[in-house]
């Protein structure tokens, strides 16, 4: 939009990553939290004991369950128990278009779990790709973010430079603040920049299917499910025969899965349960590998005899390129080192977008006494709202798990309306606070927060079902309360003492 | 997927990446308080870019064509990050912990290799 | 109008941004879908292939599209550009079939 290519670039870079900055920075955060999905879940129910399930068995108390609450149900899709997740998850439906029910049984007894309702980790994981919104809604806008933040990173890579002789500068010592808040920006965006690029491109891949439809209608109009079939990633679905049926006993069909692939299923699904032409799937956890392809026996529902297998042969040079993007996104083949890492990055990726738009503010503090704009006064409560706001979200989110009542009803509704609720009221709190004690107060807050988790997890249930949740929050408390110190020490309101000279942000961009 | 191999890439990225670092003046001058001289810069960057690439070729040696590439892409953030850590608050230390880690990468080749 | 007229404030220069903002979305997303069709009927791959290829490489089309209209000259342009490349595609995709009633079976 300016003269020159670079400069046209540089003025890309800062108003795209400002638009959906506060949107990316939740995205990153819940995104780096759902790397321990399965842990926070299990943090969260501290009733559960580890048990050993048997997995056939599982599977009939799920089907007697099922059948009481819908027999004629679209599909049923039953997650069996595994060593870290003691539980049997069942989900069933009437139509794709929802609504989806779920619930969760013991698997010592078929009945519904007695450990406290809660969403768990799934709760920050739907949050990271749907944002908490109907999921079609709350896909498109992430969809449309990340799009904006692949722009971004490239106009931004335009942008930089001197990428490669700024690569390990961070002066801590500059003279302005802005130079100092660029610095920040440039190197933890710079250092993880594979990770930044990686992690937004195969992010779009998981969505394409709804992003970028057309290539799939145009070679195979209404008969969509084929592309995943010939694609040699699921199972041939038969369609329902339109007479009652009766569905044979899941157990032995597990047994049979079991048998064939030496492996218990980690699900098994039946479409069209009440019908005669009823399907089930047992679906095995990845193989080892990059890829995320699960292998899957397909059984007629009557007979239980196997009709096919799908997901086990290699598949073509395209669709495992397809699979991988979204196994290294997923990262569930990551082992603990490589995980910690993994979290590295996403914290990276987080600090990227939220200095960058602490730069915005800064570089368009005004100079002396001026008042500030109303845009950067939006933008500044924006910020602060979103970047100490969100965590202490968070926080609120695992205290309330620890503090409601376990019989509450709609206990695990409540959960998540503590976590809304945190977030509303600090980023309110913070907007009436004057700039930087705002900053120090809501990164302090955060901070103690974050040391309240362990402890009132201490007080409330004893012994911490993952002890290494604990750690995490205290190390996550003592980041907050560095960056609170900092926040007190080198306010961000210094610069109108030491006003930023004469740069403009984009001129900032390109020094 | 093995900690130690991991271990193994981190330190070799990160010795890699700090002599290429103190090849540069600027950083040289934080670590040195002078110059870098010419033929010091150059071996320097030969050291650098022969830690990456053993660090890399250790990487697919060990874990493979498909993870191999992954966790050194991983371990080269890692490591580049505390070459800025170190820069930025104690960039003194940064030769003596890159010389330090030498060793360290030596003493997990075989724990790796049996791992 | 031009770059040259552009200017870093007024209503000209809103309309310019507010203009290249709707062309790199929805501009680019229309000639990227053509595109991502067109692809998926006429590569020389087995079909799950073409369209798996097509739509892995479409987001990076969307991105360098988005890219082109805020580094064009101008607006107009850049409006042109698209709108050509598009139809372009468009005539293409006709050719191969893409907007015709659906056949049977492949």
């Amino acid at each position: 939009m300016r003269q020159g290519f670079r400069q046209s670039m540089a003025w890309l870079h800062t108003w795209s990553g400002l638009v959906v900055g506060w949107v990316l920075f939740a995205i990153f955060v819940t995104g780096t939290a759902s790397y321990y999905r399965t842990e926070i879940s299990r943090w969260m129910r501290p009733e559960l004991t580890a048990a050993t399930a048997d997995p056939a068995r599982s599977a009939d108390m799920a089907a007697a369950y099922l059948k009481r609450q819908m027999p004629d149900a679209a599909g049923w899709y039953v997650e069996l128990p595994r060593p870290e997740t003691p539980l049997i998850e069942v989900h069933w439906w009437k139509s794709l278009e929802g609504p989806f029910h779920n619930a969760l049984l013991d698997p010592a007894t078929g009945a519904p779990s007695t450990a406290r309702a809660t969403k768990g980790g799934d709760f920050l994981y739907r949050f990271h790709f749907e944002l908490g919104m109907p999921p079609t809604v709350g896909r498109w806008i992430v969809g449309l973010c990340a799009l904006v933040l692949l722009v971004s990173l490239m106009s931004g890579i335009v942008t930089h430079r001197r990428i490669f002789a700024d690569f390990f500068t961070f002066r801590r010592g500059a003279r302005t603040t802005q130079r100092r808040w660029l610095d920040a920006h440039n190197v933890v965006g710079v250092l993880a920049l594979p990770f930044h690029l990686m992690i937004v491109y195969t992010g779009l891949v998981t969505l394409a299917p709804m992003l970028m439809p057309w290539g799939l209608v145009a070679a195979y109009r209404a008969e969509a499910p084929r592309f995943y079939v010939e694609a040699g990633l699921m199972a041939d679905m038969r369609a329902p025969a339109g007479r009652p049926g009766t569905l044979a006993p899941l157990g032995p069909m597990v047994a049979q899965a079991i048998a064939r692939q030496g492996e218990a299923p980690e699900a098994f699904a039946v479409y069209n349960p009440g019908d005669a032409a009823a399907t089930a799937v047992a679906t095995f956890e990845e193989p080892h590998g990059l890829a995320h392809q699960h292998p899957q026996i397909t059984f007629d529902g009557e007979t239980g005899a196997i009709l096919g297998t799908a997901g086990m042969a290699p598949t073509r040079a395209a669709s495992t390129t397809s699979t991988v993007m979204v196994g290294i996104h997923e990262a569930h083949f990551a082992g603990s080192a490589l995980r910690l890492l993994f979290v590295l990055c996403g914290v990276m990726g987080a600090a990227t977008v939220g200095t960058g738009l602490v730069l915005w503010g800064v570089a368009r503090a005004p100079k002396g006494a001026e008042p500030a704009g109303l845009g950067l006064r939006l933008v500044r409560i924006l910020n602060l709202g979103t970047i100490a706001g969100l965590p202490l979200g968070i926080a609120a989110f695992f205290l309330a798990n620890r503090l409601l009542p376990p019989d509450l009803p709609a206990r695990a509704d409540w959960e998540i309306r503590i976590f809304f609720g945190a977030w509303a009221l600090a980023a309110l709190a913070g907007a009436l606070r004057p700039q930087d004690r705002a900053w120090r107060e809501g990164l302090g807050l955060a901070a103690l927060a974050y040391l309240a988790v362990p402890l009132v997890g201490l007080a409330t249930v004893g012994r911490s079902p993952v002890p290494a949740f604990d750690i995490a929050m205290v190390a996550v408390a003592l980041l907050f309360g560095c960056a609170a110190y900092k926040a007190g020490r080198s306010p961000l309101g210094a610069r109108a003492a030491r006003p930023a000279q004469d740069l403009s942000g984009e001129e900032a961009l390109r020094a | 997927m093995n900690p130690v191999v991991l271990g193994l890439n981190l330190a070799l990225c990160f010795s890699g990446l700090a002599a290429l670092a103190l090849s540069l003046d600027r950083h040289h001058r934080d670590a040195f308080l002078r110059r870098v001289p010419p033929g010091r810069a150059r071996s320097l960057r030969a050291a650098g870019w022969a830690g990456i690439g053993l660090s890399l070729a250790a990487a697919i040696a060990l874990e493979g064509w498909n993870f191999g590439p992954v966790q050194w892409i991983g371990a080269l953030t890692g490591g580049a990050l505390l070459v800025v850590a170190f820069l930025s608050y104690r960039p003194g230390w940064l030769r003596p912990a890159a010389l330090a880690a030498l060793p360290l990468a030596l003493l997990a080749l075989p724990l790796a290799l049996k791992g | 109008m031009g770059a040259r007229q552009e200017r870093w404030s007024g209503p000209a220069y809103r309309f310019g941004v507010a203009g290249r903002v709707v062309l790199a979305s929805l501009g680019s997303y229309v000639v990227a879908s053509l595109l991502t069709a067109l692809l998926s009927l006429t590569l020389p791959l087995v079909r799950s292939e073409a369209v798996t290829a097509a739509t892995l490489l479409s987001f990076l089309v969307i991105t360098l599209l988005a890219l082109y209209v805020f580094a064009a000259r101008s607006l107009g342009r850049a409006a042109l550009t698209l709108g050509l490349v598009g139809l372009a595609l468009a005539a293409a995709l006709w050719l191969a079939g893409g907007f015709s009633a659906p056949g049977p079976a492949a």
